[in-house]
């Protein structure tokens, strides 16, 4: 009998559809992968199944009976645990305060019985081989640990279903092997595993079933003892690939054969040419940290690199140690062929450096300021100015209309725009300086495909007037789309280059997800 | 072109003008008297007075625009007149030397609350807090008691630079409020304080020096309560270590009604000074109402939150920040 059955399960987020007729069924004491691109709609179905969001559609199955769950505790309840991929602990609390957070066990009047949590803390510290004493504090735990104290959280209330989300991204493979005999431990029990993951060893070392979901919608579930990576990887990646390059499309310069490097008028030709670049704007060398491992790479000017990988690969941390908010350990950044270790975004910047960062809302746009300040703000900066020109009110209109920002004018505040003109206008910003590298991390975040579209307009440009342009982006199809060659990244490594006409969604699917695989 | 409208310190600049126009009115004296309010001589009362708010407010609407918080001006205040009073009166130093001794120490004030902020990173809060503290500690170290009259040892009939003593602080908080007003809207440093108020990552990820202006962020704010510890030395004549006892509240309430917001990233200089005047209209005029003399504080606080309710109101109207 299926412990847990997904019924026709629909969910959205505004116009954007994160499942739709999702129906599967996870066997009672199984351990059941649920595999997918990002974005694919795992988390969500996990906070479904966690009490977290409701379906809008469709119904979540337990034991064979419709349930509706509409707070966590309805699914601890249920003996249903989450270990969600982002740790969600009380850092203030110790760890037999965190096991037992909100379902305290109280005597009379609500009394605590410390004694009593601290010896069931004791027992399922021991059953999770976890060395630590219940009244450690929680902040002076190492990750590891704290990632098994959410597993110890959820058998505390007597979980008979345990899903986990992506668990391991923090993990070293020591303690991912812990994790995985715990896991295993589990199964014997009885305990149902969900496990979400995009990292298909660990699929294949854990669970018996996996299903796969694209898009949010099911694709398949595989028996993994009869299924190979290849597979699961064309199962997760499998779209019409045309599609999406028809629209987004440019025409894809070959790496491989002579020819004059990059300029606008080969472009509106649609020839291909040559990239290997003349001039190397960006290079490079053993780039290391505790994020990323030994990264050496080169962008050349008028180069448009994709960088992909997949959430926790290193690539976010890689963009922001180039232009100083994060240290590295050893190696060489070369920009212009001259060797430079910038140590602030200002440094960066007065080297010509941007980085465009992922979150508009925290790190980009000031929702205090005018878009006139906004947009004058970082070049001004770049320049060491003291004086506020009064010129630039007709830049920052010049701005907008270049980039086709849609606004009322100058003078209202950034919170009016649309998100993909927000978007556009935290790109502008940066380009107002006359950047020649520009770093951009998940430029299409969130935003529409008219939006994207244009976004990706913006960086074609740029690069056709010799900007060297480095993309990072999970969205697939987008850097196939636009970038001249695609560089994977996992764990920290530089897993593989393929030149953008020899790339598909496979191929990089594999090199990004898989360990073994060779290009 | 910007409307009148649009000017934010235009609604500052009405509920003072309606609050002067309300007392002239109320206070209007019987038969041919003098009004006891609204008369020349008590204009220049309510501004003397007004100025040692104000121009500590000018530094107070600084930091809470930058995301910040000062609690020691009151402090500051105390110590610098205690200081200068001290090296004038005991010290036989000039006024010039002991007035610039006494800033100097306001702003090592304000520069032990840079680097408590921006160095060791505590919260402006409790760093502000530490050295409200310590500065005024320091000023009943200094006087044991005692209390400094620097006005009697001035020459009778002495001005700077040729204006009576009375109006020195009042033209200097005027002064301040212009050179501080356009450093805050036509210069780099200004917006850059607004940038880090209203979303600091972004203004270290836009190329700020954020650490830098934060620091001057807080200099300024000391230096600027230590200008109005020395006028209050030198134009009232009084430094003592109890003086200035909760103004900080006061600087920092005046800053508020001028448009500040303590969440960061919004405000204006001139704003704070005319809340100063507002409160130093309210304390001059509410003692002249018969029974009034208990109710001023209880006033006073109303009038806070009225104001910044209506502020709040009316932005959410306009739809902007």
């Amino acid at each position: 009998m299926s412990a847990v059955r997904f019924h026709h399960v629909d969910k959205s987020f505004g116009a954007v559809a994160a499942l739709r007729d999702v129906s599967f069924a996870i066997d009672a004491g199984e351990a059941h992968a649920i595999v997918g691109e990002n974005g694919a709609g795992k988390s969500t179905l996990l906070k479904i199944l966690a009490g977290e969001l409701r379906p809008d559609r469709g119904e979540l199955r337990l034991g064979g009976e419709p349930v509706a769950l509409s707070r966590p505790r309805d699914a601890l309840a249920r003996g249903i645990g989450l270990v969600h991929q982002e740790m969600i602990l009380f850092p203030n609390l110790s760890v037999s305060g965190n096991i037992f957070a909100g379902r305290e066990l109280t005597g009379r009047f609500g009394r605590l019985r410390e004694a009593a949590m601290r010896e069931r803390a004791r027992d399922l510290l021991a059953r999770l081989h976890l060395p630590v004493s219940p009244d450690t504090a929680v902040e002076s735990l190492p990750i590891a640990y704290r990632q098994l104290l959410q597993v110890a959280r959820a058998l505390a209330f007597d979980c008979r279903t345990l899903a986990l989300d992506e668990p391991t991204t923090s993990l070293t493979a020591a303690e991912a092997d812990h994790l995985f005999r715990i896991l295993g431990d589990l199964k014997r029990d009885g305990v149902t595993v969900i496990y979400v993951s995009h990292r298909l060893p660990e699929v294949f070392r854990l669970c018996e079933r996996a299903t796969v979901l694209r898009d949010g919608q099911f694709v398949r579930t595989f028996r993994t003892a009869d299924a190979s990576s290849d597979e699961i990887v064309q199962a997760m990646v499998g779209r019409a690939l045309n599609v999406a390059q028809g629209f987004l499309g440019r025409p894809k310069r070959d790496t491989r054969e002579g020819g004059s490097p990059a300029s606008s008028a080969a472009l509106k030709g649609g020839a291909t040419f040559k990239r290997v670049p003349d001039r190397a704007a960006l290079g490079l060398e053993g780039f290391t940290s505790r994020s990323f491992d030994h990264v050496s790479l080169v962008v050349g000017a008028g180069e448009i690199v994709g960088l992909f990988g997949l959430v926790g690969s290193g690539r976010t941390e890689l963009l922001e140690s180039i232009v100083g908010l994060r240290s590295i350990s050893e190696g060489t950044l070369v920009i212009d062929g001259r060797t430079c270790r910038f140590r602030s975004p200002r440094e960066a910047a007065r080297a010509g450096v941007v980085l465009v960062p992922e979150e508009r809302q925290r790190q980009g746009l000031f929702f205090n300021l005018s878009l006139r300040h906004n947009l004058a703000l970082p070049a001004a900066e770049a320049r060491r100015a003291h004086l506020v020109r009064s010129s630039e009110r007709s830049d920052a209109e010049a701005l907008l209309r270049r980039w086709r920002i849609a606004a009322p004018s100058t003078r209202v505040t950034p919170n009016v725009l649309s998100g993909g003109n927000q978007q556009k206008l935290l790109t502008a910003k940066w380009l107002a300086l006359g950047p020649r590298v520009l770093l951009l991390d998940e430029p299409t975040k969130g935003v529409d495909v008219g939006a994207k579209y244009e976004i990706h307009g913006i960086v074609r440009e740029m690069a056709a007037s010799g900007v060297a342009c480095l993309v990072v982006s999970s969205d697939l199809p987008e850097l196939l789309a636009l970038a001249d060659r695609i560089l994977v990244m996992r764990e920290g490594r530089i897993r593989g280059e393929l030149a953008a006409v020899d790339a598909d969604e496979e191929r990089v699917m594999r090199l990004a997800a898989t360990p073994e695989a060779v290009a | 072109m910007r409307r009148l409208w649009d000017i934010r310190e235009l609604s500052t600049v009405v509920i003072l003008v309606l609050e002067i126009a309300f007392f002239a009115w109320y206070l209007w004296p019987e038969g041919a008297r003098s009004h006891p309010f609204f008369n020349v001589g008590n204009a220049l009362l309510v501004l003397k007075y007004s100025s040692i708010y104000g121009i500590a407010a000018i530094g107070a609407a600084i930091v809470i625009i930058s995301g910040g918080i000062d609690l020691s001006p009151g402090a500051v205040i105390a110590l610098t007149g205690v200081v200068a009073g001290a090296l004038f009166v005991d010290g036989h130093w000039s006024l010039l030397a002991s007035t610039t001794a006494a800033l100097l120490v306001g702003a090592a004030c304000g520069a032990a609350s840079a680097v408590l902020v921006v160095i060791v990173r505590l919260p402006p809060f409790i760093a502000t807090l530490g050295v409200m503290g310590i500065a005024r500690g320091a000023a009943f170290i200094i006087t044991e008691g005692r209390y400094y009259d620097l006005s009697k040892d001035l020459p009778p009939g002495w001005r700077l630079l040729g204006v009576p003593l009375d109006w020195t602080s009042p033209l200097l908080m005027v002064a301040l409020a212009l050179v501080f007003q356009v450093l805050m809207t036509r210069f780099q440093w200004g917006r850059a304080v607004s940038a880090i108020g209203g979303n600091q990552t972004a203004a270290l990820y836009s190329g700020v020096r954020v650490g830098l202006v934060q620091a001057s962020v807080y200099l300024i704010s000391a230096a600027l309560a230590a200008l109005s510890g020395i006028a209050l030395a030198v134009v009232q004549g009084q430094g003592k270590a109890d003086l200035a006892m909760g103004y900080e509240l006061d600087i920092i309430a005046s800053a508020v009604i001028g448009g500040a917001s303590l969440a960061g990233g919004r405000g204006s200089v001139v704003g704070a000074v005319l809340g100063a005047l507002i409160f130093g209209v309210l304390r001059n005029a509410l003692p002249q109402i018969p029974g009034a003399t208990f109710y001023d504080r209880l006033i006073v606080g109303l009038v806070v939150i009225v104001i910044v309710v209506m502020d709040q109101l009316l932005q959410r109207r306009k739809g902007t920040l």
